[in-house]
């Protein structure tokens, strides 16, 4: 991989030119950036179903919002990311919603019934294995704050709730997850906090 | 508020979960252009989306194909203008839903009025989710409407010899066309794709689609009415170069009589 800098620089340079209608730029952007955005996307869903659909959500979006990336604000990675899980999480909990209020559709109740969870082929969990051993190195109170949040969608109330734990602890338990997961993903410059 | 704080407050907002006061604190500390907000926050999300980055999967290769027909078609339309109408004016099949956003939306102004960034924010998330319910209910509704339909029939497909184990329901109604939705089916190797027949009487089978399964075997295909084609006696399924051939020649994976 070339280094984060360089590549970074790249990508603005396409979602410049993606802000100008460059077709050829987006797609060089979404070969760029559609394995890492599809992968979280599966993470939060964890059914490749609404995944496909909510990537190109994600996409569609960068095609008509790439004008308003601003570089002051971190990569165009994290931009795309963050966006990613964002729209992830709205379509996880529209589901939660509709599961709770509603029969299950018929197309998801045959899916569940045929194939639970714990199916899941090795070769769609493998290319997780790096994301589950940077979330294992962390404490696992810290750990279960950043999944909740992160990939689940919970609020920090709900977490408390959830935890039967003060929401200063959850907070707290939040911010040192993430300085501790910064250092061993080995981005950024590490602060003295 | 200190500076722990400030950072506290930071990796929450990075999570997507700070909610309340908390969440109206910080989102002003970020329109006043706070330093310390801003470059934590900068921080923060870069960390998550490292460890994003961490699990990356191919997507199918018909995302690209429809995005990049999506942008030759479309173009690039005006930014969405607050949308302010998410539900069309006809019949509420779901008053609750239909409350609930409402509700949702009435909670998210009273707290955006105040900030207004965070108001926008809200009114994007809103209509986000407003966008994504009303197309879930409409395809359940055409789903409803053809479940509650007599002439609608489910036919049963069964696995055959490369996958036994496979199994479909195909809903079918000839004048509006039929959903299958299949499990158990083993992913189809690069540049192949599964490809739903058709049959009537002795005539050669006729296609209604392609489609593809996730890791987990399963998938669905909505069919659109077929023209000139009577009465369906089989439907089949077999394993055909991606985009489909006009006659069958890969082996069947299912099939079940109507």
């Amino acid at each position: 991989m070339p280094p984060a800098g360089a590549r970074s620089d790249d990508a603005a340079a396409l979602i410049a030119r993606i802000a100008q209608g460059d077709r050829e730029a987006f797609s060089r952007f979404y070969d760029a950036f559609a394995r890492t955005t599809f992968g979280l996307i599966r993470r939060v869903l964890r059914d490749s179903g609404p995944a496909e659909e909510v990537l190109q959500e994600v996409f569609w979006q960068v095609w008509q919002d790439a004008s308003q990336f601003d570089p002051r604000r971190g990569s165009p990675e994290t931009w795309l990311l963050m966006r990613a899980k964002s729209r992830a999480i709205d379509r996880l909990r529209s589901i939660r919603r509709r599961e709770k209020t509603f029969v299950m559709p018929v197309d998801e109740s045959v899916a569940h019934a045929a194939q639970p969870w714990a199916d899941e082929p090795a070769a769609a969990v493998e290319g997780r294995g790096l994301l589950e051993s940077a979330l294992a190195q962390l404490p696992a109170a810290q750990r279960r704050v950043i999944e909740l949040a992160f990939f689940e969608g919970l609020t920090q109330s709900e977490i408390a709730a959830r935890l039967g734990e003060p929401l200063g602890t959850v907070k707290t338990r939040a911010r040192l997850g993430l300085e501790r997961l910064r250092g061993v993903l080995g981005g950024g410059r590490l602060q003295a906090t | 508020m200190n500076r722990e704080e400030i950072r506290e407050l930071a990796a929450v907002y990075a999570l997507g979960g700070l909610d309340g006061e908390d969440r109206a604190r910080f989102e002003a500390l970020l329109h006043a252009g706070d330093a310390e907000a801003t470059a934590a926050l900068r921080d923060f999300e870069s960390t998550l989306a490292d460890l994003a980055a961490e699990s990356a999967e191919a997507p199918p290769p018909s995302a690209k194909a429809h995005l990049m027909e999506r942008i030759a078609a479309e173009g690039r339309r005006e930014p969405p203008s607050a949308v302010v109408t998410p539900f069309r004016r006809r019949r509420a099949l779901w008053p609750a839903v239909v409350a609930a956003a409402m509700a949702a939306g009435i909670a998210a102004i009273a707290v955006g009025l105040s900030i207004s960034t965070s108001y926008e924010k809200r009114l994007d998330a809103l209509a986000r989710e407003a966008g994504a319910l009303k197309a879930e209910i409409e395809r359940e509704q055409q789903l409803l409407a053809m479940l509650s339909d007599p002439g609608t029939e489910i036919v049963a497909l069964s696995g055959r010899e490369p996958a036994p184990a496979a199994r479909a329901r195909m809903i079918w109604n000839a004048p509006v066309g039929g959903l299958l939705v299949a499990a158990g089916l083993p992913p189809a190797p690069a540049g192949k794709a599964y490809q739903l027949w058709a049959i009537v009487g002795k005539n050669p089978p006729v296609s209604a689609g392609v489609f593809t399964v996730d890791a987990k075997g399963t998938g669905s295909l909505r069919v659109a009415p077929l023209t000139g084609v009577g009465k369906v006696d089989v439907f089949a399924v077999t394993l055909e170069p991606a985009g489909g051939l006009p006659a069958p020649s890969g082996q069947m994976y299912l099939a079940g009589k109507s």
